[in-house]
Parts: C-alpha cells; sequence; structure tokens
C-alpha cells in the first residue's frame, strides 16, 4: 500500500484484469483435462486402494499394459479403503468416477443401484474381454441380477492369524475343525502361560460374524435386510464383551493406540481374524512368525466359510468401453500381471495367472497351502448377498463393537443401534 | 456489504485537489469498483453463497448424492434430534468448548500480560509463542499429538513418574478429548497476540495514578487492565468459541479419522462429515451444519447481550 492511501488507477485496473483473467483461466481449467485426443490415443483413469507393495506392483503391470496398447495411456489413482470409496461416491455422484476401478462385493449392489457399474457381458460379447477360465466359480462373485459388474482379479477367504511362537511356547494347536469352544480353551491357555491377550478383538468383525452366523444356517445378510436378529447379536456381543473383562481379548484402549499397526504384530494378542491375503501385512509390522489357522466352527466341521474376492469394475457412463475392457481382460488374464501381482488381493482368480505365478517366499506358499487345504476339505459355501448399504453396515459394525469393548455401550443398546442404522442403510 | 460502498470514496487528502465527482464519474468508480471485487464476489458467489442456497434447500430433503433430493420437510431435524450419535456429537462438542476455550484466553492473557514488559529477547520470545498457531492446525501436528498422548509415550511417561497410569489418552474415551483441548489450548498464539495489542492501548497514566494512591499489582490487573481490555477480551472469546464449535481437523486426525474411540471425539462437525461423507446423507448432514448455523448465532447473540455487563468502550465512560 502506497503511504498516502491513494492506490494509482492503473494499478487497481492491472490487478482488475489480472483476476479476470485469472478466473477465466481457471474456468477454462475446469473443463479441460478430458481424455481422448485427436491422435486416437486415449486416457483411462484406473483406481484402487491399498499398501504401498500393492501400489508399486501395479504400477508395474500398467508400464506393462502400455507397451502392448500404445495408444491407451493409464492415469493411477490410489489411496487407503475408507478415503478410496468417500472420494469414489463424490466422483461417483458428479459423473466424473475412474474409468476402471478395484472394487469388493459390499458395494457392487449399492453402485448398480446408482447406475454407476458397466454391464461387462455386453462387452465380453463384443470380444474386448474373456470371461473364461476362471477358477473355483468365483467370477459368480461379480454377477448381480444376471449383470456382470465385477470381474474377479483373485480369490480371498476370512482365516485366523496366529502368532506361531506364541502358540508353540504356551503349547497349543490350532486344529482343523476345532470348535469356538477348544480355541477359547486355547487362547485361555495362552493367557495364563504368557500373560498376553489371546485374540485382539473378534467380536467387532462383521465377516466373521457372517461366518459364525453361517455354521448356524443364517448369514449375516439377506437381499434385502439383515439375516439374524436382535438377540442373536446381543449374545454375540455379550460373550465377546465377556472376554474382554475377563482379558481373554486384548484391551480394545492398548489396540487402538498401537492403530494403523495391528494388535497381533504389535504383541497385545496372540491372534486376529483377518481376510488370507491380508496375512502379509504380519510379517513386516511384528517381531514374531506368523502362520494361517482355521476357523473355529460350531459343529465340528463347518466353518462357514467362502471365496471373496477383489474385482474390476467399469464406469457406465466411461467414454472409451471397448478400451476399457481390453484393459480390464489383460488385466486379470495376462500371466506377467499375475507373476507380478501374487497373491496380494487374493489367490489369482484365472487359471492364467494361476499357473504363471509360483509362490516361492513363506507368506504367499502360506496363503496358497491354507486355500488349498480349505477347499480340500469341502467346507467352502457360496458367498451370500450383500444388499446396497452393506458397507454402511460393516463400519458401524465395527464401531459399535468397538464401544461396546470399551464398556461405553451395553451389548442390547449396541444391538439395538446396528438395527437402527441398519434400517436407514438399507433406505439410502 | 458495507465494503462495496466504500471503497470508490475517495480519500480526504485528494479531494480539494480534483473536483468532487459528479454522478457519472461516481457511477465509473463505482463500476471499478466491482470489477475490482469481481473476483471475490465471483468467489463468493459460486463457492459460498451458492452452496449455502443448496443446503438450506437439502436441509429438508433425503439426497443421496445419486438420485434426485425428495422433499422430507422437518424429518431430518426431527431424526436428527431423537439420534443418539447427534446427542453424543453435541455433548462432546459443548464440552469441548466449555474446556478448551476458557483455558486457550486465560493461558494467552496470561502470557501477553508476561510478554507485555519490556525485556530483552522480546521478539523472540513473542514469535515463539505465537508460533503453533500457525502449524497447529495442520495434519502433521496432529499426528505428532497422536503419538505424543499414546500409551507409553512422553505424556503417559510423565504421568506415571507421578502415580498417574491411565494407559495412553488417545485410546482412552475418558481422556482422549482432553488431548484435543490440550492441542487447542497450545495455540494460544493468534489471541495471545491480540492480548497484547489490547495491552499496549492502555494509557500508562492511568496504572501510574493507581500506584501513587497504593493499588497493589492484582488491584491495577483488576481494576484498569480487565476493564480496559475487556473489548478485546470479548472479542477474543467470541472468536475463539465460535471457533471451537467449528473444530474438526484435530477431531478427525488425532482419532485416525474415526473420531473414537466409542465417539469420544465425536465433534458436531466429524459427525456431519460421516453422515454426509462416509453415508452419503447429504439432507441429514445440511439439516445438521444449519443446526450448527443456528446454534452458533444464538450464542453470538447471547454474547453480544452480555456486552454491557461486562465489557467496557471508553466512549461508554465519557
Amino acid at each position: 500500500m502506497p503511504k498516502n492511501g491513494n492506490v494509482e488507477r492503473r494499478t487497481i485496473l492491472k490487478a482488475a484484469g489480472a483476476s479476470a483473467v485469472a478466473l477465466g483461466l481457471a474456468a477454462t481449467a475446469g473443463c479441460g483435462g478430458d481424455s481422448g485426443a485427436g491422435d486416437g490415443n486415449v486416457t483411462l483413469r484406473y483406481a484402487w486402494w491399498g499398501g504401498e507393495p500393492r501400489t508399486i506392483a501395479i504400477k508395474k503391470t500398467i508400464a506393462l499394459f502400455e507397451k502392448k496398447y500404445p495408444k491407451i495411456k493409464i492415469k493411477p489413482e490410489f489411496t487407503d479403503y475408507a478415503a478410496f470409496w468417500e472420494k469414489f461416491q463424490t466422483q461417483a455422484s458428479g459423473g466424473n468416477p475412474p474409468d476402471v476401478f478395484q472394487n469388493a462385493v459390499g458395494f457392487l449392489r449399492k453402485y448398480d443401484k446408482r447406475g454407476v457399474l458397466m454391464d461387462l457381458k455386453t462387452q465380453a460379447d463384443a470380444g474386448n474381454l474373456s470371461l473364461e477360465d476362471f477358477r473355483n466359480g468365483v467370477l459368480a462373485n461379480g454377477q448381480v441380477d444376471g449383470k456382470q459388474i465385477g470381474i474377479p482379479v483373485g480369490a480371498n477367504t476370512m482365516a485366523l492369524v496366529i502368532d506361531l511362537k506364541a502358540f508353540e511356547k504356551a503349547g497349543v494347536e490350532a486344529k482343523f475343525g476345532w470348535t469356538w469352544d477348544e480355541y477359547f480353551d486355547a487362547l485361555q491357555t495362552i493367557q495364563d502361560k504368557l500373560k498376553i491377550a489371546g485374540d485382539t478383538g473378534y467380536f467387532t468383525i462383521m465377516y466373521l460374524y457372517d461366518l459364525y452366523l453361517r455354521q448356524n444356517g443364517k448369514a449375516f445378510f439377506t437381499d434385502t435386510d439383515l439375516g439374524f436378529t436382535e438377540d442373536d447379536l446381543t449374545l454375540w456381543w455379550e460373550d465377546g464383551y465377556k472376554r474382554v473383562k475377563s482379558g481373554l481379548v486384548a484391551d480394545p484402549k492398548k489396540i487402538e493406540q498401537v492403530a494403523p499397526k495391528s494388535g497381533l504384530s504389535a504383541g497385545l494378542a496372540a491372534s486376529e481374524f483377518t481376510w488370507d491375503n491380508f496375512s502379509i501385512r504380519y510379517e513386516g509390522e511384528g517381531e514374531s512368525d506368523y502362520g494361517l489357522a482355521p476357523i473355529p466352527t460350531t459343529d465340528g466341521k463347518d466353518t462357514g466359510q467362502y471365496l471373496g474376492s477383489l474385482m474390476l469394475s467399469a464406469f457406465s457412463g466411461t467414454k472409451h468401453p471397448k478400451e476399457v475392457a481390453q484393459f480390464i481382460d489383460f488385466m486379470v488374464h495376462d500371466p506377467e500381471v499375475g507373476k507380478i501381482m501374487g497373491y496380494d488381493r487374493g489367490i489369482l482368480a484365472t487359471t492364467e495367472q494361476y499357473a504363471a505365478f509360483k509362490p516361492t517366499d513363506p507368506n504367499n506358499k502360506g496363503v496358497s497351502a491354507y486355500e488349498d487345504e480349505v477347499a480340500k476339505a469341502g467346507v467352502l459355501g457360496k458367498i451370500t448377498p450383500h444388499p446396497s448399504g452393506a458397507d454402511v453396515i460393516e463400519a458401524a459394525f465395527l464401531r459399535i463393537g468397538g464401544e461396546i469393548a470399551q464398556g461405553k455401550t451395553k451389548p442390547a443398546d449396541g444391538a439395538k443401534a446396528l438395527f437402527g442404522e441398519a434400517k436407514a442403510a438399507f433406505a439410502g | 456489504m458495507t465494503l462495496v460502498k466504500e471503497a470508490p470514496v475517495r480519500p480526504a487528502g485528494k479531494r480539494s485537489a480534483a473536483p468532487a465527482p459528479g454522478r457519472h464519474g461516481r457511477r465509473r468508480e463505482n463500476l471499478a469498483g466491482y470489477l475490482f471485487m469481481s473476483p471475490w464476489i465471483a468467489g463468493f458467489l459460486l463457492l459460498t453463497a451458492g452452496p449455502m442456497i443448496a443446503s438450506l434447500y437439502y436441509a429438508f430433503t433425503s439426497y443421496n448424492l445419486f438420485t434426485p433430493p425428495q422433499w422430507v420437510g422437518l424429518d431430518n431435524f426431527t431424526t436428527m434430534f431423537q439420534d443418539p450419535r447427534w446427542q453424543k456429537s453435541v455433548e462432546v462438542t459443548l464440552k469441548y468448548v466449555v474446556v478448551a476455550t476458557p483455558l486457550k484466553l486465560l493461558l494467552a492473557l496470561g502470557v501477553a500480560l508476561l510478554l507485555a514488559q519490556k525485556r530483552r529477547g522480546q521478539a523472540l520470545y513473542r514469535a515463539a509463542f505465537y508460533m503453533p498457531s500457525l502449524i497447529g492446525a495442520s495434519v502433521s501436528v496432529g499426528f505428532v499429538w497422536r503419538a505424543l498422548f499414546s500409551d507409553d509415550a512422553v505424556v503417559d511417561r510423565t504421568q506415571k513418574v507421578f502415580g498417574l497410569d491411565v494407559g495412553g489418552w488417545i485410546g482412552n474415551p475418558d481422556y482422549v478429548l482432553y488431548a484435543l483441548v490440550a492441542l487447542s489450548i497450545w495455540q494460544f498464539g493468534a489471541p495471545m497476540v491480540i492480548f497484547l495489542a489490547g495491552l499496549k492501548q492502555v494509557p500508562r497514566e492511568l496504572y501510574e495514578a493507581a500506584e501513587v494512591d497504593g493499588a497493589g499489582p492484582f488491584r491495577r490487573f483488576w481494576n484498569i487492565t480487565l476493564p480496559m481490555i475487556s473489548p478485546v477480551l470479548f472479542f477474543n472469546v467470541l472468536l475463539e468459541s465460535i471457533h471451537a464449535f467449528q473444530v474438526f481437523g484435530s477431531a478427525y486426525v488425532v482419532s485416525d479419522t474415526r473420531c473414537g474411540p466409542a465417539d469420544a471425539t465425536l465433534v458436531y462437525t466429524c459427525y456431519l462429515y460421516q453422515k454426509g461423507f462416509k453415508e452419503a446423507q447429504m439432507g441429514f448432514a445440511s439439516a445438521m451444519a444449519w443446526t450448527l448455523v443456528i446454534a452458533v448465532a444464538l450464542v453470538t447473540a447471547v454474547l453480544f447481550w452480555s456486552q454491557k455487563k461486562w465489557v467496557h468502550y471508553e466512549e461508554a465512560a465519557k
């Protein structure tokens, strides 16, 4: 500001002009950035969630694709799971989601209902994408109401990850077909002998409760609703809270504070339920040795397990459906891609990729052996529906379970709250 | 809007040299004024006023971002008032405002009083105390805070020395909010600077007169300093409480984006964010936002009303 308080008129006009220009520029920039220049080149946006190893691997596969299809450029977008879906929801509602993106069972119906997902069967019929050679019927995981809205890249299943050293030291063993009672007895022995908790908080995991329900002839979801009663859930959470108080399940305060590290790798407990393809994290995070163990059963046989999938989906409104289909085809069938990705997103879904990747490290070998064993036991069931709103309910289940673990909410009140929130989520 | 009217008025010094602008000239100057402001006006209309009006409409609709909004009247508000999580978020926010604001202002005033006295390295002290205000809202400080107050970290270990073991504040629903309060207090620099400016305005002769009359330091503070800086105090109380009502970033980052554990740091805006961006209930979220606007306006009104009881303006004294 000049001292006499009088700004030169010319300066004002210049400034005003400059800001007007800047505004105009910003406005044009907002419309720009679209794909497909006149030279036949096409740019596709490809988005996924996951850790750093996944991102490094996927970027290698993208480079491979671009070499084979020089006219198609891929623009990667990646983040962690929670942020991914927040961002995706906003983008999709604005009509601007990525052309291709990683997807999971819990989101299929939600985004199908909202018209975001492309039926890839039409592209398969046009010969741009092969729906052949998928293993163990996992292709069905991407089907909703006769439409193929997701193409599985891998198959995974819930598993129990245990601290091998702790189990050995306590002299307990995880056996196929063991019951919940036997499992909790083993945890009790660990607690008595090693003075650490047995589990990190099993009762807050929706997908584990699903297995328990399936063992008892129910499932977490039906096509449009919850597949259990408030009393069922109250009982499940009451048992869980009892075990927190007795120290069999680790103190949630401690678990909370080691996040994003797992309570298992932090040495707070000797076991944790999670998806088998996530088991790689524990070796990196923790100091012990970790291995996959069978899911406890109700009747001594049925674990309730099924094969889930991460998949690739496409935006229904993409300007380049053919290229999108070619890209997905390459990503799920190309053997080189299989070699690069390994079992990061589950056991490779197609026979070509499965045959191309021979696991050499103990973790991938373990995952492979685990799913072989589960398949051999003949306990694998079919995946049950995930209605629209399943994602919101999963988050609510985890949150309310956490409140119960902390002793801040009574199990019965928590169950009531979950049913209330589920009603709103299904309606949304 | 007063700005618009004032902008084209010529500085007094210039007026004698140039003839007073006629009607025509005035209009041209108005135009230049508006032109000069056009970026701000455009930004205001497009990015603030427009979305606000839209959200006022959404507050009375059910809107999931994908299907067109459905008019539901007051449903969002009635659902909201009965929603236990909404009630919890109000409780958490009020607790935060009521605890954090006074403590922060107390510390700001205390340090301002110390720094108002002439001493060596004064500028350095002021800069050092002001610094946290600049970086306190950043995400990285949120992470640092999480680390500081976790189990077996600095704060926890220090506490243990005194036999106060709570196993870390971050994982404990009874303590975690106070970690956020501490973060807020730590950023006392901004109100401190304003207090400093206020303290400089207090005429020295008042103190001298009081000293001659035998008033001790406490009386001088209570009877001179406090009334003289009460307008500044009022300004700080107003600004800091409005600020505290809108706390989001620290709660979101310190709780590792979950606003927990057990909803213990579920501040109002955090719940609003979850409803809007995680659950896509934009109608409900808009209703929440407008309720907050009205609540803050009410608090502001009450503060303004209370002014005449405790804020001392010099004009009024004359």
